[in-house]
């Protein structure tokens, strides 16, 4: 890139070729003042406040900062007194019909409008003027519109079109009639991200969630990561009087760019929710009664230890949190391990799933990633395979909408559903296949990329290890029929196939669709093998593009928990557990000899274990297996059967409900530690305020537990914990707390040097397709997934997130709908052999004909309990609406 | 190709047959907003809500950002049109001859607001800056035919004609 020297305020600069004035001065800390110009929005130059004098070739002229592009020798003058006239002016007509209401309104401190007022010493305007007086409008419960203090710069537009692909808000009428609304006036219907919030120079948007109830310099600000999905976004709480009154974000932070969806702007409130548990809760004739720290640990560590005298400690079951972080998920994993001497430990994404995990690291072994999620911005072609991004990771869906934006890039999306996901790229192929043919759609593409030499098959047959092998694997892939069992048309496979071959780079992002297919684990290989052939063919020193893959896990600390070991199989940091040299290893680290029960994977399945009645005792940290395991008449089955219960929880979930002991645990906002997002990126908490009632974080109850017990858990701060996990995990060597306060840490990149030269062998795995079908009595086929708007206990006590979706629905075909008299909205009940639920309908086109969809995501319909295998045949009726 | 519409009409009485064929001529071309809204009101005289809600499911363009440019130009008309339209001068000429009882009096007579349509779509009542014949002043334009000269009193027979 060309780099242009030029001169802003006596200072020199350098800035690429192509930057804006405007933007050269803000990398370099130089002030312009300007409403409407933001670094991640298109160019609009409408404010007409970053007037500046430039000269450039001999010239001097004004110029508008954000709209004139750099030159070579260039000398720019920011405040000449010809400038500060022209900005005074253009400010008196922004402030002649503006509300004025500065004492009333809070966005007052903060201002852009106010500050530049300020900074030019405004005295009241020369016009006489009617200051405008619309009345507000708040039609929804997270977003207030007052557009007498608009001054229609135009960035609330272009953050809703150009990031969040929506479009829920444009300029209305013309000339002194212009507002920012919506068509016909109708109320606000949008993804509630708050986007145009965020980039809103005035106090035109706002907060409803902050209502009245603190100024901007009353806060502080701690900037942590959002509790909800796996994308890891970093949120700024602002706390007063410690409380937390509002989420704002920092583009400048983390690998969201400031991004956020409407969990993590407007769903804070559980954290101080009157339904957190306050004390330690023991159960006494049915009913829990609150009682003292002491007397709760003291009861556990008596039980506990009854129970291994009587049985042996491994008939004692662990389950870990996708929602703890990685420092208490790793205590755990110790505590089960050492102190309970039990290798019956799990966590839900691993019982979901427990080839992933495997699969994953071979993709990291591989080197198919970018340094991080964040790299999918650098995207060339986007390929979304059984991952409804708009809804399980919504912010993912803003780096790949700039992808589209700054590469052009082009998309390729298969899924089940006609999922949504607004973009504007020139190529969007989507491929909408039968439920059970996954593999043999992604088996076609891959035959047609062989067969017509879509990718440099020498380069690959010489890079790779069994390249044959694939070919004939593939050679018996019939297209026809892969054209006939997926419903994608031939057309549409060679287009998808031609998009994913294209130079440059290539994100595959994978999701819940294909995971917990009943051929996941072959599709994700088949996967893998298609990630290889484009990343051998793209990748060469003079074109440097890579495949890279993702996978879109569920929960923030998703990745963590299983990187902890709080899995059967592994030690921290993927290591083996039956290899004896890396126990030796383990057990020199942590001082102790692990019983003999520490061994093999297979004989400690939780699940299994438990349904044969060898599972006496649980204990549960941040993890509410009664609506998370897939099947929940089985894990209702099995937890019948167990004598002692311990959970964590800051809520009381309806695993808590069955427990002997509830401890009352802090929410992310009041703890310190790290989180591991779905590009196995870590990152650092920091506490905002104290826990809550009598809350303590997770890794203290571990831990005073463990000390009750004769253990020497005796950590006092996270870091003593982090530089454990160093030492412990191979994959976490490199990291270090502190350092985390500047930079993320992303494992995968440290092992980069280790990828070496061992050359990558194919699955080449057969193609395989599944029937999937209703059946007579139940003839709909019912799918789960994520929503954008919940996820779990802490989206079900937000209020503000209830108020945006209230109610759990079904997603049913619209011709279904008619066949069965069902209109949208009719309260229906959802059927199955195994259990019933009723909630509202939703007639749409998402889902195609036979399959219906019901989010996962709403606690108070476990839907779970209609689920018995992968694809759940059901019925669906009306009912009554009461 | 790209996102398919997933929106399901929920009042099926209302023709979009009309709207479907003019789509299918525009929705593989790219930035054909302004034909196909300009098709869309010569069809059906205005731009009706529930054709915009087709249209955006179908172009995969945010009605938000269609009504944005309809709003924009002055040819678009988001309600139905009367038979006849009515200009009503408003321009310096004009308002300095008494346009404002001229307007307010046509208003009375037809019982609608500027920019309204009468019950029985008869008549729409628009305000225009200068039909260019201020010699003329207070003047108004009906379709194709201009009134000129007029008094609050003498603007109700105008009506009454085209009426009868
Ligand atoms: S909240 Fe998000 S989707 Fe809704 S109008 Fe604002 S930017 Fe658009
Ligand atoms: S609402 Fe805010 S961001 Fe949107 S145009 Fe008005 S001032 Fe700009
Ligand atoms: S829920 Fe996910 S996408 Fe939304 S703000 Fe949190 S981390 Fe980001
Ligand atoms: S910042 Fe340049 S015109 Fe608004
Ligand atoms: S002002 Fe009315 S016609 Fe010119």
């Amino acid at each position: 890139m060309k780099m242009i020297h030029l001169t802003i305020d006596d200072k020199s600069i350098i800035a690429p070729e192509g930057t804006n004035i405007f933007q050269a001065a803000l990398d370099n800390n130089i002030y312009i003042p300007g409403l409407c110009y933001h670094p991640k929005l298109s160019q609009f130059g409408g404010c007409r406040l970053c007037y500046v004098e430039v000269t450039e070739r001999k010239h001097t002229r004004h110029r508008f900062a954000c709209a004139h592009p750099v030159s070579e020798g260039m000398v720019v003058k920011v405040n000449t007194t010809e400038v500060n006239r022209h900005r005074k002016t253009v400010m008196e007509y922004l402030l002649a019909h503006h509300e004025l209401a500065c004492p009333t309104c809070n966005k007052s401190g903060e201002c852009g409008l106010q500050n530049i007022a300020h900074e030019l010493n405004m005295s009241p305007g020369r016009f006489k003027t009617v200051r405008m007086s619309a009345p507000v409008i708040r039609d929804n419960p997270v977003l207030e519109l007052n557009r007498n203090r608009c001054i229609l710069c135009g960035r609330c537009v272009s953050a809703c079109k150009e990031i969040e692909g929506v479009g829920a808000i444009d300029f209305q009428n013309r000339g002194f009639k212009t507002v920012i609304g919506t068509a016909f006036d109708r109320p606000l219907d949008c993804s509630f991200c708050g986007g145009c919030l965020a980039v809103c120079p005035t106090g035109a948007w706002q907060d409803r969630t902050l209502g009245f109830s603190g100024r901007p310099w009353e806060f502080e600000s701690i900037p942590t990561i959002c509790p909800y999905c796996s994308v890891g976004c970093t949120i700024v709480l602002n706390t007063k009087e410690g409380s937390v009154r509002r989420v704002v974000s920092n583009d400048k932070l983390g690998i969201n760019e400031g991004n956020l969806c409407v969990k993590g702007r407007f769903g804070h409130e559980f954290i101080h929710s009157p339904e957190r548990i306050k004390t330690p809760l023991i159960k006494k004739d049915g009913e829990f009664q609150p009682a003292r720290w002491e007397d709760a640990i003291e009861m556990v560590s008596d039980k506990l230890k009854q129970i291994m005298e009587k049985h042996g400690g491994n008939v004692i079951g662990g389950i870990g949190s996708e929602k703890c972080t990685n420092e208490e998920n790793y205590l755990f994993q110790k505590f089960c391990r050492t102190v309970l001497g039990t290798n019956c430990i799990d966590n839900i994404s691993n019982m979901k799933a427990p080839f992933l995990n495997g699969l994953l690291y071979k993709s990291v072994e591989r080197g198919f990633f970018t340094d991080s999620l964040k790299g999918i911005e650098n995207a060339n072609t986007l390929f979304f395979f059984g991952v409804d991004i708009t809804e399980a990771i919504p912010v993912v869906g803003c780096m790949a909408r700039k992808a589209i934006q700054l590469n052009s890039a082009n998309v390729v999306i298969a899924n089940p559903r006609n999922i949504i996901f607004k973009n504007t790229a020139k190529n969007d192929v989507r491929l909408t296949y039968s439920l059970g043919s996954q593999h043999i759609l992604l088996n076609a593409i891959i035959k047609v990329i062989i067969e017509d030499k879509l990718v440099d098959l020498k380069k690959i047959e010489s890079s790779t290890s069994n390249f044959s092998s694939l070919c004939s694997s593939v050679q018996n892939v019939s297209l026809s029929n892969a054209e006939q069992l997926s419903g994608v048309s031939l057309e549409m496979i060679r287009s998808a196939a031609k998009l994913l071959t294209k130079p440059g780079n290539c994100c595959i992002v994978y999701g819940k669709d294909v995971i917990e297919d009943p051929l996941g684990e072959d599709t994700i290989k088949t996967l893998l093998d298609l990630c290889a052939l484009i990343d051998v063919s793209n990748h060469s020193d003079i074109h440097p593009g890579r495949a890279s893959i993702f996978c879109s896990r569920y929960h923030n600390n998703s990745q963590g928990v299983n990187d902890m070991g709080v899995v059967p199989e592994f030690l921290p940091g993927y290591v083996d557990i039956n290899d004896a040299a890396n126990k030796e290893k383990i057990e020199k680290l942590w001082g102790i000899k692990f019983s003999g029960n520490i061994v093999s994977k297979n004989s400690f399945n939780l699940i299994d274990l438990a349904k044969n009645g060898n599972v006496k005792s649980l204990y549960v940290m941040g993890a509410d297996p009664l609506t998370e395991y897939p099947n929940g008449n089985e894990i209702r089955e099995c937890i019948k059967n167990i004598e002692f219960i311990v959970v964590q929880d800051s809520f009381m979930t309806e695993t808590a409900k069955l427990a002997d002991v509830v401890f009352p645990s802090s929410t992310f906002a009041e703890k310190e530690g790290t989180y591991t997002n779905t590009g196995f990126t870590t990152q650092r908490l920091n506490r905002a305020i104290s826990p809550v009632g009598n809350a303590k974080t997770d890794w203290e109850i571990i831990c005073d537990i463990a000390k009750k017990m004769g253990q020497s858990f005796s950590y006092r701060e996270i870091k003593e914990i982090t530089e454990e996990i160093k030492k412990a995990a191979p994959v976490y060597s490199g990291f270090s707390y502190d350092r985390l306060r500047r930079k993320e840490f992303h494992w995968p990149s440290l092992l980069l040097d280790k990828i070496g030269s061992n050359k990558y062998t194919f699955f080449a795995i057969r193609d395989k397709s599944l029937k999937v079908k209703g059946e007579k009595e139940f003839p709909l086929v019912l799918i789960t997934g994520a929503s954008m708007n919940h996820q779990g206990a802490y989206s079900a006590k937000s209020k503000a997130l209830v108020s945006v979706a209230p109610e759990c629905f079904v997603e049913i075909n619209d011709k279904d709908a008619k066949d069965m008299q069902i209109k949208n909205g009719d309260m229906v009940m959802v059927e199955s052999r195994q259990g019933k639920l009723k909630m509202r309908s939703k007639v749409t086109r998402k889902s195609p004909s036979g399959i219906v969809f019901v989010p996962d995501a709403y606690v108070n319909i476990p839907i779970n309990m209609l689920i018995y295998q992968e694809y759940t045949p059901v019925k669906i009726y009306t009912v009554l609406d009461n | 190709m790209g996102e398919i519409n997933t929106n399901v009409a929920e009042d099926e009485t209302f023709d979009l047959s009309k709207a479907e064929s003019i789509l299918e001529k525009y929705k593989h071309i790219r930035g054909s907003l302004i034909p196909v809204l300009q098709a869309i009101q010569f069809e059906y005289g205005y731009l009706p809500e529930k054709v915009i809600d087709f249209v955006s499911g179908e172009l995969n363009i945010s009605v938000n950002e269609i009504i944005g440019v309809a709003t924009f130009y002055a040819q678009f008309h988001l309600q139905q049109r009367g038979k006849h339209i009515i200009k009503a001068c408003s321009g310096t000429a004009c308002h300095v001859k008494g346009a404002k009882q001229i307007v307010e009096k046509l208003s009375e007579k037809l019982e609608v607001h500027v920019g309204d349509t009468t019950k029985d779509k008869l008549f729409t009542l628009e305000e225009v800056a200068c039909l260019g014949a201020c010699s003329l002043a207070p003047v108004i334009m009906v379709d194709e035919d201009v009134y000129g000269q007029l008094s609050h009193n003498t603007v109700g027979n105008v009506i009454d004609g085209i009426k009868s």
